[in-house]
């Protein structure tokens, strides 16, 4: 331990780091000079921050980058890098892309119906199995809380071919409800376990007042229990919709129909190209129309987000 | 894990039920109801995934026994898929590449995604905008980036290029996604980026559970920021760390998007994941039969790593 010890004295690459968890600790052991040991906190602040913000860079200039490349023109996109690259910003491949005939405004439009349609799904169903298994004695729980959490074993991508063949009998192939009662399911590990556990939160005192009050089920979950498990139900469709968003493979394989093509259904077609001419300029806009909702959705949510990775339950 | 709670909690309520046995008549009524309310609220839960996520994998144990075609008859053919599988080159080489692919992700996603969590997980001012921003690129997801990817791999008008011809490390004709090497090289950079946010955010949450008195203690007994974090943190965290791993794990075995986009699989078959070889067998070589043979070896691999992955969150939370 010694060694590690006179190891940190090193001022090394890992500073700002080792000054994230023990800035408290310094207080009381340099409290000798209270003026020095403020001034070291300002500093370390400041490290940390400047360390912070390089970092982040790291992860979000690629996407700007991308925003901003989206808005030069198509010519400048698929040419080398030059001081026009800079000079002339244009929206003019986003207006070509939501119009025209590479028009992906109905794929948008697919993609938001199939991500809503989920959403909403994913937050009713689960809602509905948490309260069951979270409130409910009944024989077999066990074993259908099981059997729901073994969608979570089963990756959806080896299920794709039988899957096919049994929506092609039930006549879901190229529907958007197909495509969002397929999303519903692979979302219901997550939802229902974040729903069971909201609803064990409830205490238990309210479930048995608005029993004694001769509550019906429906009533007790859409009048007491509702309010205390949204936050809940918002990490489910969350989930669920930025899963359904951003889900590429199943969307390619059902839907055949390009007038049903999702947005990344759409752009995989337009990068194919028509006679081996992709435009590139319009794969990156839609590419960039394709970010846009996430980054929405998520900065405006994120704090229901967090919530479903801190209870565990998530599944990539 | 989640399952065995389920049980042991079903014991519990046994337990309740039968020491309220003193009014036998208003229990069992009671009991009913909550049965028939606990059945029916669960009932669209268990068909959901019985359809869309049961059935299939039975199904699809079933059409691996056969010749099915995508259209047209098929016949009962026992085990000759699966022993066809010994043979099939395209396929082994998607395991291969797949279990290449997998190996070098890995680690890197783990140790930049540690690094990151120890980064963010104090309570600093700025911490929550880090965490937001680092984060971003998972949110996007794979799918969009995939195709900001492609354009800037172009040779002679791709950023990629562009910045590299600068800095005078790579041709600014270098067609990346043509060589193997090449592309397989910008892929793991593209997913190691877009990965470690979540990581990063599954650690943090682990950390963030680690009581402050533990670290206290140990700093009042004089031990470093190092030995702090190799004989506090890295123990207390094995359930978090067993589950980002097992994850990311899970996630490169299953990796599609990435390749089938940046590179289609090409040059030849040579990056190939095993989701896409299982996808052409399917629905461009329309050997329905093989592709789900395929899919039934992919199911026993990730269940196993999965099984592994319940049975170290399982001894840990002993």
């Amino acid at each position: 331990m010694a060694s590690v010890r006179s190891g940190r004295q090193q001022p090394g690459a890992t500073a700002p780091v080792s000054h994230a968890g023990d800035g408290q600790v310094q207080g009381p052991r340099d409290g000798r000079a209270r003026r020095g040991a403020g001034g070291r906190a300002r500093s370390g602040l400041a490290v940390f921050i400047a360390g912070g913000i390089l970092i982040s860079a790291v992860f979000v200039l690629p996407l700007l980058w991308e925003v901003f490349r989206s808005l030069q023109p198509e010519s400048t996109v698929s040419n080398p890098p030059s001081g026009a690259s800079f000079s002339h910003l244009t929206f003019d491949t986003f207006r070509t892309l939501l119009s025209g005939q590479d028009n992906i405004l109905r794929n948008v439009v697919n993609s938001l119906i199939v991500g809503v349609l989920t959403a909403l799904l994913t937050a009713a169903v689960s809602t509905l199995a948490g309260y069951g298994f979270g409130l409910f004695r009944f024989r077999g729980s066990g074993l259908v809380f099981g059997l729901v959490l073994l969608a979570f074993m089963i990756p959806f991508q080896a299920v794709l071919t039988p899957l096919f063949l049994e929506m092609h009998f039930m006549h879901l192939l190229n529907s958007l409800i197909g495509l969002a009662l397929f999303y519903t399911t692979f979302n219901l590990p997550v939802g229902v376990y974040v729903m069971r556990n909201s609803f064990l939160q409830v205490p238990r005192e309210i479930v048995d007042a608005a029993r004694v009050d001769g509550a019906s089920v429906t009533r007790t979950l859409l009048s007491v229990l509702r309010p205390l498990v949204l936050p809940g139900i918002a990490t489910s469709a969350l989930y669920a919709f930025l899963f359904s968003w951003t889900e590429f493979l199943g969307a390619l394989s059902f839907m055949t129909n390009d007038s049903l093509f999702t947005l990344p259904v759409a752009l995989s077609n337009a990068e194919t190209g028509t006679y081996g001419a992709v435009n590139y300029g319009l794969l990156l806009a839609g590419a960039v129309i394709a970010m846009i909702p996430c980054i929405v959705v998520y900065v405006a949510l994120q704090r229901f987000y967090v919530r479903g990775l801190v209870s565990g339950a998530l599944k990539g | 894990m989640a399952a065995t709670e389920a049980s042991g909690r079903a014991v519990a309520r046994d337990g309740r039920a039968r020491a309220g046995r003193l009014r036998p008549r208003r229990r069992s009524a009671a009991d009913r109801r909550d049965a028939r309310a606990g059945l029916a609220l669960t009932a669209p839960a268990l068909l959901l995934v019985g359809v869309f996520a049961l059935f299939p994998l039975g199904f699809g144990v079933y059409i691996s026994l056969t010749n099915w075609p995508l259209v047209g008859p098929y016949h009962f053919i026992g085990l000759s898929n699966y022993s066809s599988l010994i043979h099939n080159s395209v396929f082994l080489q998607s395991i291969l590449f797949t279990l290449k692919y997998t190996a070098i992700v890995t680690i890197p996603i783990f140790v930049v995604g540690y690094a990151l969590a120890v980064f963010v997980r104090s309570n600093r001012r700025g911490t929550t905008l880090f965490r937001t921003l680092i984060f971003l690129p998972y949110i996007v997801g794979l799918v969009a980036e995939s195709f900001m990817a492609v354009v800037e791999l172009q040779p002679n008008s791709g950023t990629a290029n562009f910045v590299l011809s600068k800095l005078h490390l790579m041709s600014n004709t270098t067609a990346w996604t043509v060589h193997t090497g090449l592309a397989t090289t910008a892929i793991c950079i593209l997913v190691i980026w877009f990965a470690s946010g979540l990581t990063m955010m599954l650690l943090m949450a682990g950390m963030q559970g680690i009581p402050a008195e533990i670290y206290e203690s140990a700093r009042v007994d004089g031990a470093s920021w190092w030995s702090a974090e190799r004989r506090i943190t890295l123990p207390l965290l094995r359930r978090s760390v067993a589950l980002s791993l097992i994850i990311s794990v899970v996630g490169s075995f299953l990796a599609f998007n990435q390749f089938f986009i940046i590179t289609d699989g090409g040059p030849g078959t040579s990056t190939e994941s095993v989701v896409m070889a299982i996808y052409q067998t399917a629905f461009a070589d329309t050997d329905v039969g093989l592709a789900s043979a395929m899919s039934v070896v992919l199911v026993i691999v990730v269940g196993l790593i999965t099984f592994v992955q319940f049975h170290y969150l399982q001894r840990d939370s002993d």
